[in-house]
């Protein structure tokens, strides 16, 4: 590939104008980008606080119209959220770490190319991918096992994500630069503790994506808690906020299926908590990033140095 | 921890001449990595394999009272039934439609969005725009559609209105049967491009400054930067990221196509995902659901299949 | 390369903590069947219902049980927890909720729950509804003499729920009469469209005529399938998957001349104009909220609901009245007909039903029994006693007001208690003051009064609600009305907003017949004359 570029000859070094066409188009795409991105999601930020009335009527565009903090009211107003929140922080935290812990170490275990059973495990691995025995004998499962109605059942039967586990080996394959295996190879270093010295820290940025993949995963696992936890001190947020946000749409369907005749409901405020629920359940992973985005720059950067 | 990688080296060379080494020279040369890889492997075999038996039941009538594996056989007569089905056809159509549509849109657009944000100069305004690209990522499917209803409501909607005043006068996206795919698609784009466009930015921010630095010298300009420099650069991810794709080809994010079903657009949004979850859940045809579920399961395995060797080939790299 | 040796180690604490954890997990995690001082009770209840933990009727249950209660409250998703629950065969102790447990849950999972056929003895309450309501029996009760379940009955709901509401202000501001025919409506929805019916300037913002979303699973209330009333059609719970009964013959409309009528007068309307563009792809929220238009401004004509104040909101219910039936021509001889929901509503099917397996059976033979007491019932339906209920005398009671003034009825009534989701059992010889929403749905049920009169309950509404069918049989329908309704559904939108039925019609009628409709008629038609034999 470094044959390619090397035709090019004959350019200006440093701003020829064919570079400022370049930054102007980028700069042109880039303001369209987040224009379209960031629009609706500031239209979610404003309708959490209009009148919902004038959302349905399509008069809430440009600013909040008919300031009211209802939906807000309703949702911390609920004791269930903090539970929620407290239960979601744990099981992400919690679970985020056992993830790394198993699926890193596999990664690498399976991405070293004189380790012949790897191809064996990763169809082990892939397979799962595809073919599950469906929900009621898992169900039978972690029932047999306990896990019922256990915090764990949001940790431990997602230990390992395949894919990530795949994105994590193929780093280890193309990224780690081969020499310095080589050069531990001479100093006859184990394979445990060239992966703690030598791949591990020339990892960050990896481990960081691969982190905050389980991470998001977990804080927006919502299954789990819906078919294995009938508990409600052990739901996590997700499912306290689809509560709450059902408050205000179960008539929907319910008016016509006979059995509840709840048709009473005032449907008034539910898109309000619809969309005050988008800004509560979002706000952490969002303030949370930025944290994590500094760890692929720093990897990037021992990576450079020691490559 | 006695055995270093000296060790190691040799069965490399020695592969070549002999199948294999011995079962007592292998763990004594690997141990630490079967330690590494252990535990992932115990968690994936007790809870992925070991409920596996279920798979069965798409050849047993389902029958409670004789347990979950006592049903009587029934072959491939659930199969059958949905072969038979009028609305078979339809289903396959509909689901190999958006998701090969969703599959080729929303692979290739993290890819332009990664090698454009890495074009931006200044840390501050790249991260500003990374961020702000990953934020509906988050958002709940149950909300996406909300807000598609809110913008395409077609007396109301902002995005009406913006039709409308090109000329495109009393269009109803959300029930046009040839707007559904698009409105799916490019709001699927729209929610996960910013986040999928993640791991290409971590392999780009991995790319030796010297290479850039070397092309420069060379004269390239900044197209030929990103079609040398970093476009090489991610193909190893994109492959690996394309292949697994592939294995998704019969899969439709489920909760999404059956909120944004109507009675307008059903004849192109029910899919085989929308169907199994009316027959299953509604229905309790366990028995006919694990069939069709295990019919789009072995489709999706064949076509991963296909794309690993093919994979394998041309780029020399593969899943296993 | 300095963090690295740090950053391992504790990766390994925090694995150490994990394995440890796992272990533990052996130990806590066992949930006790067996305990027979508790009862385990799962209630699908609304998600708008405070915590039970908040409502004295319980602690009054766990008194008279002599046990402790561990409620399982779910109210999302109900029906995938359910089936995952029932499948893998783990019930708790009893199952609250309105039809939480269908028929054909319990013909799948029968072993699963108790027979209460010969425990009537120690359900007095229960045998005394059987007695004082017979077709309730009726409903409980297998072919072969089971009874899994117990429903209510909740005695004050109108007997229809759809209500037709068209803006009296709007036509005064026209000069123009209540419609009592399609063409007579036709022409009121026109001026509606064409004028500024309400009055604030803009010709453009009157949406003449809304209906509440059609979903692919067929027909509910506040739908235009009511107008079949206007060819004579009798239909039930808002017409449903089609299926009716006239004259003691099961038919499904979906495929009857009359239906097509219908279509062609409504997609007339669509044609010009008059129906919300939004119509078939709007969702409930949407729809109520145009409905309540903006402040005092209106924006729908004509639409059905519940009640006026629910439907339009209370500063608008007002402007609207209720509305008679319409004729489909002048001075038709075909008798009009309505939507028939009495059964649906007053007698809510399969509300409790208990575990085979149950740690502790006399207990939960309590809590069933005391469920249908008098005063429990209306504690369950409308709150607790003293504080949402006033006891005026032992057959005297009031339904306060809600304390919040902010809210309606209905909603006050889900948010103090489970409400209709619980077992009821109203008696008919005690006076109650109704809440003002139900005051108010009795009231404009009135001019639909004669329209439904005009249906012979016997042979022109299908008694869904009282008949029990095998599980091979509930199965055959499903499967059917699946593939029936992915056409028939599509092709009600398409006609309605395209046009077209009258090309289409013969084949559209041929490929439903071929999905299987005359096999499910016959099985309707078979269980319903075997119910009037009986009955």
């Amino acid at each position: 590939m470094s044959g390619t570029y090397l035709q090019s000859k004959g350019f200006f070094r440093n701003r020829t104008p064919g570079d400022v066409v370049f930054m102007l188009a980028l700069g042109a795409i880039c303001v369209a980008v987040l224009f379209a991105v960031i629009y609706p999601v500031y239209f979610v930020v404003i309708a959490s606080v209009s009148n919902p009335s004038l959302i349905s009527t399509g008069e809430v565009w440009l600013w909040p119209k008919g300031i009211s903090f209802f939906g807000y009211e309703q949702i911390f107003n609920d004791d269930r959220i903090w539970t929620g929140y407290r239960n979601t922080l744990l099981y992400s935290v919690v679970g985020t770490a056992l993830n790394l812990v198993v699926t890193i170490p596999a990664a690498y275990a399976l991405s070293r190319p004189e380790f012949r059973p790897r191809r064996i495990l990763m169809l082990f691995f892939v397979f799962t991918l595809f073919f599950n025995g469906g929900l009621i004998p898992t169900y039978l499962l972690y029932r047999d096992l306990g896990l019922l109605d256990n915090w764990l059942v949001f940790v431990l039967p997602s230990a390992v994500n395949v894919y990530n586990l795949i994105i994590a080996r193929a780093f280890f394959e193309h990224s780690l630069p081969k020499e310095l295996f080589e050069a531990a190879l001479l100093d006859g270093v184990s394979y445990l503790q060239y992966f703690a010295k030598v791949a591990l820290p020339l990892s960050k940025a990896i481990i960081s994506v691969i982190g905050l993949y389980y991470l998001v995963q977990h804080w927006n696992d919502f299954f789990t808690g819906l078919v294995f936890v009938r508990d409600n001190s052990l739901q996590p947020l997700q499912i306290v906020l689809r509560d709450i946000l059902l408050s205000n749409q179960a008539f929907a369907g319910g008016a016509g299926t006979g059995g509840g005749s709840g048709v009473g409901y005032d449907q008034q405020y539910a898109d309000q908590i619809k969309y005050g629920v988008i800004v509560v359940s979002s706000l952490p992973v969002l303030v949370l990033y930025p944290f994590l985005q500094r760890y692929f720059e720093k990897g990037v950067l021992i990576g450079s140095v020691k490559g | 921890m006695t055995e270093s990688l000296v060790a190691a080296r040799k069965p490399v060379a020695g592969t070549r001449r002999r199948a294999g080494l011995g079962l007592g020279r292998h763990v004594s040369r690997y141990w630490q990595l079967w330690l590494m890889v252990l535990p992932a492997v115990g968690f994936i075999a007790l809870f992925m394999y070991v409920p596996m038996y279920g798979i069965q039941l798409a050849f047993r009538e389902f029958d409670f009272t004789a347990g979950l594996t006592g049903g009587k056989w029934a072959g491939l007569k659930y199969f059958q039934q949905f072969f038979d089905s009028p609305l078979f056809w339809p289903l396959l159509r509909n689901t190999f439609v958006i998701s090969i549509t969703t599959l080729v849109v929303g692979f290739f657009a993290p890819i332009a969005l990664a090698l454009m944000i890495n074009q931006i100069a200044g840390g501050r305004r790249k991260k500003f725009m990374q961020t702000a690209t990953y934020l509906p990522h988050f958002i709940s499917i149950v909300v996406i559609v909300g807000m598609l209803q809110a913008f395409l409501n077609p007396s109301t909607g902002l995005l009406t209105q913006v039709f409308a005043f090109f000329g495109l006068d009393e269009v109803n996206l959300l029930g046009d049967t040839s707007a559904f795919v698009p409105v799916y698609v490019i709001s699927d784009v729209w929610q996960h491009c910013g986040w999928n466009s993640i791991i290409y930015l971590a392999a780009l921010s991995r790319v030796d400054p010297q290479l850039y630095e070397a092309a420069k010298v060379d004269g390239a300009n900044r197209l030929q930067l990103i079609r040398h420099v970093d476009v090489p650069s991610i193909v190893p991810t994109m492959v690996i990221l394309l292949i697994l794709t592939m294995g998704g080809v019969l899969n439709t994010g489920f909760e999404k196509v059956w909120l944004m079903q109507n009675t307008l657009n059903l004849p192109v949004s029910e899919v085989i995902a929308t169907y199994v979850y009316k027959i299953g859940i509604f229905s309790t045809q366990f028995s006919y659901a694990t069939a069709i579920g295990l019919f789009n399961t072995v489709i999706n395995f064949v076509f991963l299949i296909a794309a690993n060797a093919i994979a394998r080939r041309v780029s020399n790299w593969s899943l296993w | 390369m300095a963090t690295s040796p740090f950053l391992s180690r504790r990766a390994f604490v925090v694995a150490a903590g994990a394995a440890g954890l796992t272990a533990l997990a052996g130990c806590s995690g066992k949930s006790s069947n067996s305990d027979p001082n508790t009862l385990r009770i799962a209630v699908s209840k609304h998600p708008l219902t405070k915590p039970i933990s908040t409502m004295e009727w319980p602690k009054q249950l766990e008194k008279i049980a002599g046990v402790k209660i561990q409620w399982q409250e779910i109210s999302a998703d109900w029906d995938q927890k359910k089936s995952t629950m029932l499948a893998a065969g783990d019930v708790p102790d009893l199952i609250v909720g309105t039809n939480a447990i269908t028929n054909s849950d319990l013909g799948t999972y029968r072993t699963l729950f108790e027979n209460l056929a010969d425990d009537l003895d120690a359900l007095p309450n229960v045998k005394a509804l059987f007695a004082a309501k017979p077709q309730l029996k009726s409903m409980a009760t297998l072919s072969t003499g089971e009874i899994y379940s117990v429903p209510g009955y909740k005695r004050f709901w109108p007997t229809t729920v759809t209500h037709q509401y068209i803006n009296k202000q709007w036509l005064d501001r026209l000069g123009l009469k209540v419609p009592t025919t399609w063409d007579e409506l036709f022409t009121v929805l026109v001026a509606f469209k064409e004028q500024d019916a309400n009055g604030n300037g803009d010709k453009n913002d009157e949406i003449p005529m809304d209906w509440s979303p059609v979903g692919t699973g067929g027909f509910g209330y506040f739908q235009p399938s009511v107008l079949l009333g206007s060819v004579g059609l009798p239909i039930a719970g808002g017409g449903g998957q089609g299926y009716f009964l006239e004259d003691g013959k099961v038919g499904n409309f979906l495929v009857d001349e009359r239906y097509k009528r219908v279509i062609q007068f409504i997609h007339r309307c669509y044609a010009a104009g008059l129906v919300s563009k939004n119509v078939m792809t709007q969702d409930y929220s949407a729809y109520q909220a145009v409905g309540r238009g903006s402040g005092k401004v209106a924006k729908v004509g004509f639409s059905w609901g519940w009640t006026a104040s629910d439907r339009f909101g209370a500063e608008l219910a007002d402007q609207y009245v209720a509305m008679a039936p319409l004729l489909e021509k002048a001075g038709q001889t075909t008798p009009v007909a309505w939507s028939y929901d009495s059964n649906s509503e007053n007698f809510p099917s399969n509300q409790i039903v208990m575990s085979a397996k149950t740690g502790n059976k006399q207990a939960a033979l309590k809590i069933i029994n005391a469920f249908y007491d008098k005063e429990m019932s209306l504690q369950v339906l409308w709150g607790d006693l003293g504080k949402y209920v006033k006891k005026v005398s032992d057959k005297e009671y009031e339904v306060l007001p809600p304390a919040d003034p902010k809210t309606d009825p209905s909603t006050w009534k889900w948010t103090v208690t489970i409400a209709d989701a619980g077992p009821t059992w109203i008696r008919d010889d005690i006076e109650v003051k109704l809440p003002t929403d139900l005051d108010e749905a009795v009231e404009q049920t009135k001019p639909l009064q004669a329209a439904l009169e005009n249906m012979d309950v016997k042979k022109d509404v299908y008694p869904f609600q009282f008949i029990q069918m095998t599980p091979d049989d509930t199965n055959q329908l499903a499967l059917n009305n699946t593939t029936i309704l992915n056409g028939t559904m599509t092709k009600f939108a398409e006609w309605i907003t395209k046009g077209g039925i009258e090309d289409q019609w013969d084949k559209y009628v041929q490929q439903i017949q071929s999905s299987g409709l005359q096999k499910n008629i016959d099985v309707y038609q078979r269980y319903y004359d075997e119910y009037v034999k009986t009955h």
